[in-house]
């Protein structure tokens, strides 16, 4: 569920960006209140914790993995607060370190999981407990907590990708940024995590308390008092807005191909994973030719496509060579691959 | 039993085992000694199966353990079931919600019925002397308990080698003891030990046989442990004991 | 050692004869793959912490400035000549990076790359060649200015070079925890996989019960280890407030950078003009 930079227009990252910064400045407040013992460490410590549970992979039916985002669960066993801040810097860690996400992305992908994810989860939790008082209620709670946390955080980036082409477009109407509207969008992002990706989230999470609920139940987070306020509000308008987006756009149902559907589902089942592998058919210079002529002079094109060329080919031929190497002396034992 | 050859491995360009060459016979009880950062606990890992040799090679009951049966599940399964292995660390062995579900781990697997589970269980709680802690929670245990707890769920597996990564750090002088005790039981009992330790007090009641590192990672004797412990001179030039040493 | 001779007795038949067990099959990759996504990690970590900050290297802060300002123009240009222009810039540092970063670097840019195409497929049939072409150059631009930051420079200098940006100490400091936790915790779970998997012998039935138990027990470790650190924090005068220090010089190569980046604010103005 990771966004990558230009997917998303610019101005739509500020955006996000900004609807962060309130959200970010109350929960580092909170945080300070209710978090009295171990503070800072806590929240490092934490983000470690958050950072490291998304490299679990999580045993599907047929002998497939997946991964596990643990909003829901971090709200559960820290507070929803505390879990917004350690996600946040998991979320940077993974943007600005190991260019998993986008930079210029990194106010919506926070929006989506170290906000929507963790609070909408822990809200649907405490209301579910709340009401059912017992053993059953409390799982039952963290069960559909989950569920709803990463569906609904999916269902945002949706959002995010499917109005890119309606409000962001060139003179001659082809989109800037991602070109699928929110008709193609929804189904790409929500089908797979509502059958897929949500089960794994929310049978790893029920596990993993229950786990340290008989180990050690009192590391978990005791929830604060009051209940409903302003954040709740805020996602509560958002439950309510993501059927009307979906009705917005329900006379578009129809109208793709199959083909292209099963592209796009299987596309967006992906994603948050990046395909870690060479490709050897990658030819950077065949591209230039078509599209390089455009508002350049004709010598600074040839220019440019010479020096791509080189590169590219000083790049491969370091690259085939290195490989070479690994097959005479490869000591890359069975962990390393 | 166990047979290694010329064997390479490293790190991300550091050398963590330099030529080794090593053979283990059943029912021997070996000790492997050296300094910190020598390369035992590599050496430890690589006869385990979790790491494969970089140039040389690895024979296990005379079949060749290389990076490629490693990925075969049911190979190493099986090597896995062969060979058990005590973590330096007993907390990361641990990850169970009582001791006996950590103990039955194990034997569950493979696919045993309840009730011989339930047996080897009892048999092992009773062999380590932790009858009482079957309903116990493994992470809440201290130290000592915890390397009980991590020996007995690999002891469940029935295995032919036992290895152990520095059994006696972190126990009190009588647990010491009482495991001096019980590996020598065990490799009465037919198993094959391989321990690494520094422990020199200990280490002659554990193993016949020692084997001792260098810096340079490679083995610079083979030769009875008693006789070893003799040749401070050896110990003090591979840095594992100091000049106040006697 | 003659009084043991007597306990013999108390060792338990089974444990006498030789299992001849034959593994029953299972799928089990999750543990593997677990083991290698944590191992990637741990290595990244460490690979990142042996280099060397030579006189050859550009200011870490004026890197950092330079690369968001390239994130910004590459996101906000609608000329594809820009885009490639930055991209070629980009394989020409290439070049000259040392292999083994060049190819991670390049591993994660061509593969999200790729992984965009695919994507931007269907909206290419369907004739919006433009946009589809445009936002798979532009995703490989971004990904490889942060992997060739990211890769060349030490992380603590990068944490270090936001306080530059008026990033509060405190975040800086809580940065610096969370990669230094990344590694003792990756660890940790990276021991215990592998115990999970010497110990995994034949069908285990309950996998998620035993990946709840590794995730849980690392939760309880890293909060053990919080409050421990907090504590060693207190008792060496930590009081909530974090200050940090830090002073650099520019030299002729980051003079030398800055022109380059001016010169991509120029061209991405021009070619704007010219587009529009």
């Amino acid at each position: 569920m990771h966004i990558p930079d230009n997917y998303l227009s610019p101005m739509t990252c500020a955006a996000m960006g900004a609807v962060m910064v309130p959200i970010w400045t109350k929960a580092v407040k909170k945080v300070k209140e209710e978090v009295s013992r171990v503070k800072i460490p806590m929240l490092g410590v934490g983000a470690a914790f958050s950072f490291l549970l998304m490299m679990f992979n999580v045993p599907l039916p047929g002998g497939t993995t997946g991964h596990a985002v643990g909003g829901t669960l971090l709200a559960v066993l820290l507070g929803p607060y505390a879990a917004c801040i350690s996600v946040t810097v998991a979320l940077f860690i993974q943007a600005f370190l190991f260019g998993d996400g986008g930079i210029l992305a990194f106010g919506a992908n926070c929006f989506n999981m170290a906000f929507v994810s963790p609070f909408l989860g822990y809200f649907v939790y405490k209301l579910i407990k709340d009401n059912v008082k017992s053993q059953k209620g409390e799982y039952l709670g963290i069960a559909i907590g989950s569920y709803a946390g990463i569906n609904v955080a999916a269902l945002c980036a949706a959002i995010e990708f499917g109005i890119q082409p309606l409000l962001f477009k060139d003179s001659a109407g082809q989109a800037l940024y991602c070109p699928y509207p929110l008709s193609v969008s929804i189904p790409a992002m929500t089908i797979p995590h509502l059958l897929v990706a949500g089960v794994v989230e929310m049978i790893f999470t029920v596990a993993i308390v229950a786990y340290i609920k008989k180990v050690s139940p009192g590391t978990i987070y005791e929830g604060a008092k009051e209940r409903t306020n302003a954040i709740y509000g805020l996602i509560l308008g958002l439950i309510c807005l993501a059927p009307l987006g979906l009705l917005a756009t329900g006379t578009a149902w129809g109208e793709w191909g199959t083909d292209e559907i099963k592209d796009v589902i299987t596309g967006g089942n992906t994603l948050g994973f990046i395909p870690k592998g060479m490709s050897e058919g990658f030819n950077f210079s065949a591209v230039m030719p078509d599209y390089a002529i455009g508002g350049l002079p004709e010598i600074a094109g040839y220019i440019l496509s010479a020096i791509a060329g080189v590169a590219v080919l000083i790049i491969l031929f370091r690259v085939i060579s290195s490989f070479k190497k690994d097959k005479v002396g490869s000591h890359n034992g069975s962990y390393r691959k | 039993m166990i047979e290694i050859k010329n064997v390479f491995y490293s790190y991300l360009d550091i050398i963590a085992l330099n030529n080794i060459n090593l053979e283990i016979k059943p029912g021997e009880a070996v000790a492997l000694m050296g300094a910190n950062g020598c390369g035992k606990s590599t050496l430890l890992k690589l006869m385990n199966g979790i790491i494969s040799p970089e140039r040389g090679s690895y024979r296990f009951d005379g079949e060749e353990i290389t990076h490629k049966k490693l990925q075969d599940s049911k190979f190493s399964k099986q090597l896995h079931q062969r060979i058990g292995f005590v973590f330096q660390n007993s907390d990361t062995q641990l990850f169970c919600s009582s001791v006996f579900e950590e103990i039955a781990f194990g034997p569950r697997q493979m696919g045993l019925d309840e009730l011989e589970v339930t047996k080897r269980v009892k048999d092992c709680l009773k062999l380590l002397n932790i009858e009482n802690f079957e309903n116990r929670i493994p992470y809440h245990l201290s130290g000592g308990e915890k390397r009980k707890v991590a020996i007995a769920c690999v002891m469940s597996l029935n295995p032919d080698v036992l290895v152990l990564d520095e059994p006696m750090n972190g126990l009190d002088p009588k647990t010491q003891r009482w495991l001096v005790e019980f590996l020598v039981k065990l490799n009465k009992a037919g198993k094959t030990l391989i321990i690494s330790t520094h422990n020199l007090e200990l280490v002659h009641e554990i193993s016949t046989r020692a084997i001792l590192f260098n810096e340079e990672h490679t083995i610079v004797a083979d030769m009875l442990t008693k006789e070893l412990l003799k040749d401070i001179d050896l110990l003090k030039k591979v840095n594992l004991v100091d000049k106040y040493y006697h | 050692m003659d009084h043991t001779e007597s306990e013999m007795t108390d060792v338990p038949e089974w444990l006498l004869i030789n299992e001849n067990y034959i593994p029953l099959t299972d799928k089990d990759t999750f543990v593997n793959k677990s083991i290698l996504s944590i191992f990637r990690v741990i290595s990244r970590i460490k690979m990142q912490d042996s280099i060397q900050q030579t006189h050859l290297k550009i200011n870490v802060p004026l890197n950092v400035l330079c690369t968001a300002i390239l994130l910004i123009l590459v996101s906000l240009t609608k000329s594809l000549i820009f885009v490639m222009i930055i991209n070629v810039y980009l394989l020409s540092i290439l070049c000259v990076t040392d292999t083994d970063r060049l190819i991670r670097i390049l591993k994660l840019s061509v593969g999200v790359t790729l992984f965009t195409a695919i994507i931007m497929l269907p909206a290419f049939i369907q004739g919006n060649s433009y946009s589809s072409i445009m936002i798979t150059t532009k995703v490989f631009a971004s990904i490889t200015a942060v992997g060739l930051l990211s890769h060349t420079t030490k992380w603590s200098l990068l944490t270090k070079a936001l306080k530059r940006f008026y990033v509060p100490d405190i975040f800086i400091l809580i940065l610096d925890i969370t990669i230094k936790y990344i590694y003792r915790l990756g660890e940790l779970s990276l021991s215990m996989f592998y115990a999970l998997k010497l110990r995994s012998v034949g069908k285990n039935n309950k996998k998620y019960t035993s990946m709840a138990g590794v995730a849980g027990t690392m939760f309880l470790q890293s909060m053990e280890m919080a409050e421990e650190m907090y504590h060693a924090m207190e008792c060496r005068g930590f009081s909530g407030e974090y200050h940090r220090m830090e002073k650099s010089k520019f030299k002729w190569i980051d003079y030398f950078h800055i022109a380059i980046h001016i010169g991509f604010v120029v061209l991405y103005l021009y070619l704007g003009r010219v587009l529009s």
